[in-house]
């Protein structure tokens, strides 16, 4: 080996990489190459998720996917929206059709007519049929997906509920007339499906096509999938030919680049420098200051079909005794949670001081108010004169509310006698424990699709789901929730609701504390933006001035 | 010709050499996942009506319903044949995750090496020429600097100042303008592709995404490389030969350059192998902050998720690029010190 002139290409080296460096720095900003034009019709979401499955019913999709759905696919029915205080919302009980022109109810609210829309047609131009309907509703109900057990609880489980009655007509039956039966229709778990593509992709493994459908489409929503890099950026494309909308309007986007920006900070620097057009999901404690320097519009919606709190493993001592559950929610100090946690923003549900429930409405303030006395004399009563030990856990993915929470918690219930220690898990863990109801206190979130009082206290409050996070068994609550989702007199099922509402807020298997806002930030000349129960943004509603 | 054959021959050597301890890797990354807390299955079942029975379907997708031993046996299968699974948090194969990630990670690693070297050894060169001097001081200080400020931070500081206050910067996310066409993709390393395809203004464009998080990534490794090129050259200095060539009356830059730091360079070339795969590994806050679109990142979500596939593939990847660096490494090592035997 022989290296006489060694020097020379060092040097040369050394030199090209100072080089480097040097026109790194003077390099100028970046070439844009995107017109004004398209810009202006180009709507840029960031987000911190991904679009893991271009199919909202694979089972494993983000909540990212079903926002997604809503613009790719089309249902039969969609929710209204109204604007209530200058903010638009979904409008749970004024539901359209969408790919239906006409829904018609029998009278006894057992059957549904669906009339396709005239000359509606999927993205590959071909017209929709009967059949196809025929085919997605049987495939919700028979494929693994998430929609069986969804659109379950509105009684749709057998393919022969769904009935082709003619070429685009489609019956749909029920064995008793479900309250939710249409509404499970109107949800990212029921889209529409192109049979015919879809078939040619199915194997005899999986006759649904599942894993085909979850990189690629067969659908006839508002948007085309133009690029799909999970992970990375999903980009859509306005089809021009779509004419389910509200009065068949088109959106008004023609482009959408929904894009994974996992830092907080990174999203809201783009969004005021104008870069980005929209994020739902930056940090609660950057809201504030991004309000005050103006350069971006906030839309703040409380998530009313949602909530935050405190749940008791029920079936573990010492939280089986309802005593010491009432001691611990009249110890904890809300509204100094709700300020440290929360910045305030959104909407207590603590702190009422009714003790006869108003309405049937659900979920609603409930009188929980902090009371050490009280909380002293129920622990004593319920054989704890000296406290105990306890652990509080919260996953680490929600950490910047529920970090602040658990400090002021551990501290209130200190004064009780109750030594907690606080326990920050990866939120795989978390969830895992919190499924085989191995946690007895922690901190968690949840919404109900369908924001009606008997789903929600069904959902939360019974059964053995993993989403009854308490694991409450009682068994009034467990027959009033099945007699109340058949109730066809409206006053008996206020009255159910209500009694319901008073055994949760007696009993308190959860300690309801709050609805986060929804944050949503975007550009000051978009408007239309409308907060959804999937909770994630419709594309189809925003509008750029 | 022999010098080849010799290299060549060692290659082969040390790449067998090396497949006990990858498959050793496999193995131990794969009980690793399935002992650490957190069920996939569970943590992916999250329908709005998830039950058991959704959970159980997963497991049965993700062929953990199996025994623990066959699991292991069809993963290695799987290895073997060139599969790494399916990741669930993207829902893509593992090896088309990696391999469409793995060119952005490098790229990043490669150009922020390249600045951390242009900046490490003039510095640690000067701070050596001038022991304990101001000069030395200063590079102290910036060196201790760049190890402190954690690179979110910094990542974070760059973006505040060059793209939020003064708009120099392009905006941080990706390797390319958002608005931008679709990148050629030949390679997946956007400066050689732009080149290739002839496409200068997207070239630029590249190049501007890159540079900040590269900066970032740089600074933080700035520290033992120029620490090693300072102590190195420093003893250097101080032996017989280099006081014979000044004595011989040779100029003081000959020497420093041509006679000190060629024999300086071995500490410092092992350095660079530590650190380019610590970079590769380890740049994972770079690659969120700047929504870098590599590996790093990928594995951290999957790790999160305590999705078991992807985090396999990723320390099996970095395992193997490990071995390549070094051997990479050493082979540079024959070139740059004669006195290396191939053995």
């Amino acid at each position: 080996m022989k290296f006489h002139s060694p020097k020379i290409t060092r040097r040369e080296g050394l030199k090209a990489a100072l080089a480097t460096a040097a026109g790194a720095a003077l390099l100028p900003a970046s070439v844009r190459s995107a017109d004004a034009q398209t810009r202006s019709e180009t709507l840029r979401h960031v987000m911190a998720g991904t679009i893991n499955s271009l199919d909202a019913t694979v089972p494993g999709s983000t909540r990212e996917a079903f926002g997604a759905g809503m613009s790719i696919y089309d249902r039969l029915g969609s929710f209204g929206r109204k604007e209530v205080e200058g903010q638009w919302t979904f409008d749970f009980d004024n539901i359209r059709g969408e790919l239906a022109e006409k829904i018609d109810r029998s009278a006894d609210g057992r059957t549904f007519t669906f009339h396709l829309r005239q000359g509606a047609t999927w993205h590959d131009g071909t017209p929709v049929t009967a059949a196809d309907v025929k085919w997605s509703l049987d495939r919700a109900v028979s494929a693994k997906s998430l929609s069986a057990a969804q659109i379950a609880s509105g009684s749709l489980a057998k393919p022969e509920q769904f009935k082709v009655v003619g070429d685009r007509t489609v019956e749909v039956s029920l064995d008793r007339p479900d309250r939710l039966a249409l509404a499970n229709l109107s949800i990212p778990l029921s889209p529409m499906f192109n049979s015919v593509l879809a078939k040619k992709h199915a194997t005899s493994d999986d006759p649904w096509a599942l894993a085909w459908l979850k990189d690629n489409t067969a659908a006839g929503g508002a948007y085309i999938v133009e690029t799909h890099r999970p992970g990375q950026q999903t980009v859509l494309r306005r089809n021009e030919n779509w004419k389910n909308g509200p009065e068949g309007k088109l959106p008004f986007f023609r482009r959408v680049i929904a894009q994974t920006v996992p830092e907080a900070a990174t999203r809201a620097n783009l969004l005021e420098r104008g870069d980005a057009d929209l994020s739902i999901d930056l940090q609660a404690s950057d809201i504030d200051a991004l309000e005050q320097r103006g350069r971006i519009k906030l839309v703040a919606v409380p998530q009313t079909n949602g909530f935050t709190g405190i749940v008791f493993n029920t079936r573990l001592a010492p939280f089986d005794n309802p005593k010491v559950r009432q001691a611990v929610a009249a110890a904890l100090p809300y509204e100094d949670m709700f300020k440290a946690a929360l910045f305030g923003r959104g909407r207590r549900l603590f702190g009422a001081r009714w003790t006869e429930v108003p309405s049937e409405a659900f979920p609603q303030r409930l009188p929980l108010n902090t009371d050490l006395a009280k909380a002293k004399a129920l622990l004593t009563e319920a054989g704890y004169p000296n406290g105990l030990q306890t652990t509080f856990a919260f996953a680490a993915g929600a950490a910047s509310a529920a970090e602040p929470a658990a400090v002021l918690v551990k501290e209130a219930l200190a004064k009780i006698g109750i030594e907690v220690t606080v326990q920050k898990m990866p939120d795989a863990q978390f969830v895992t424990l919190q499924v085989e109801r191995r946690l007895p206190l922690f901190m968690e979130s949840g919404t109900a699709w369908l924001p009606a009082p008997d789903y929600f206290l069904r959902t939360y409050f019974s059964g053995e789901h993993r989403w009854n996070f308490s694991g409450f068994k009682n068994a009034e609550m467990d027959s009033l929730v099945q007699a109340a989702r058949f109730e066809t007199d409206p006053a008996k099922y206020a009255a159910a609701c209500k009694r319901m509402i008073t055994i949760a807020a007696t009993d308190v298997p959860t300690v309801m504390l709050w609805q986060p806002n929804q944050d949503a930030v975007m550009a000051r000349n978009i408007s239309g933006y409308t907060y959804w129960f999937h909770r994630q943004v419709d594309y189809r509603d925003l509008v750029r001035a | 010709m022999s010098v080849a054959k010799n290299i060549g021959r060692r290659v082969v050597k040390r790449l067998g050499a090396s497949v006990p301890a990858l498959l050793g890797v496999v193995v131990f990354t794969f009980l690793l996942m399935r002992v650490l807390p957190g069920d996939p299955a569970t943590f992916f079942a999250s329908g709005p009506n998830a039950g058991q029975e959704e959970i159980d379907e997963l497991r049965r997708q993700m062929g953990l319903d199996r025994p623990m031993y066959e699991q292991l046996a069809r993963y290695l299968y799987d290895v073997a044949t060139g599969h790494l699974g399916r990741s669930m948090t993207t829902g893509q194969p593992v090896l088309a995750d990696l391999a469409q990630r793995l060119p952005a990670s490098l790229e990043l690693s490669f150009f922020a090496l390249i600045i951390a070297l242009a900046l490490a050894i003039p510095l640690g060169i000067a701070a050596a020429l001038k022991p304990n001097s101001l000069i030395d001081h200063a590079v102290r200080f910036v060196c201790t600097l760049g190890v402190c400020v954690p690179t979110f931070v910094s990542g974070l500081l760059l973006i505040y100042v060059f793209y939020y206050l003064l708009g120099l910067a392009p905006d941080p996310t990706g390797r390319i303008d958002i608005f931008a066409a679709q990148p050629p993709e030949i390679t997946g390393f956007l400066l050689i592709d732009f080149l290739m395809v002839g496409d200068l203004a997207g070239w630029r464009a590249a190049f501007g995404q890159l540079i900040l998080p590269a900066f970032t990534m740089a600074l933080f490794v700035l520290a033992p490389l120029a620490r090693m090129t300072r102590a190195s050259l420093l003893a250097v200095l101080g032996s017989d030969f280099i006081r014979t060539a000044r004595s011989v009356g040779m100029t003081g830059w000959r020497v420093v350059i041509v006679y000190a730091l060629r024999n300086a360079m071995l500490p410092v070339l092992t350095i660079i192998g530590i650190v380019f795969s610590t970079m590769l590994g380890a740049n994972v806050l770079v690659e969120k902050v700047f929504s870098w679109p590599g590996i790093g990142s990928y594995a951290l979500d999957a790790l999160l998720a305590s999705d078991y596939a992807p985090v396999q593939g990723f320390v099996l990847l970095i395992a193997a690029i490990f071995v390549m660096v070094n051997l990479a490494i050493d082979v540079l090592y024959g070139i740059a010190d004669p006195r290396v035997t191939v053995e």
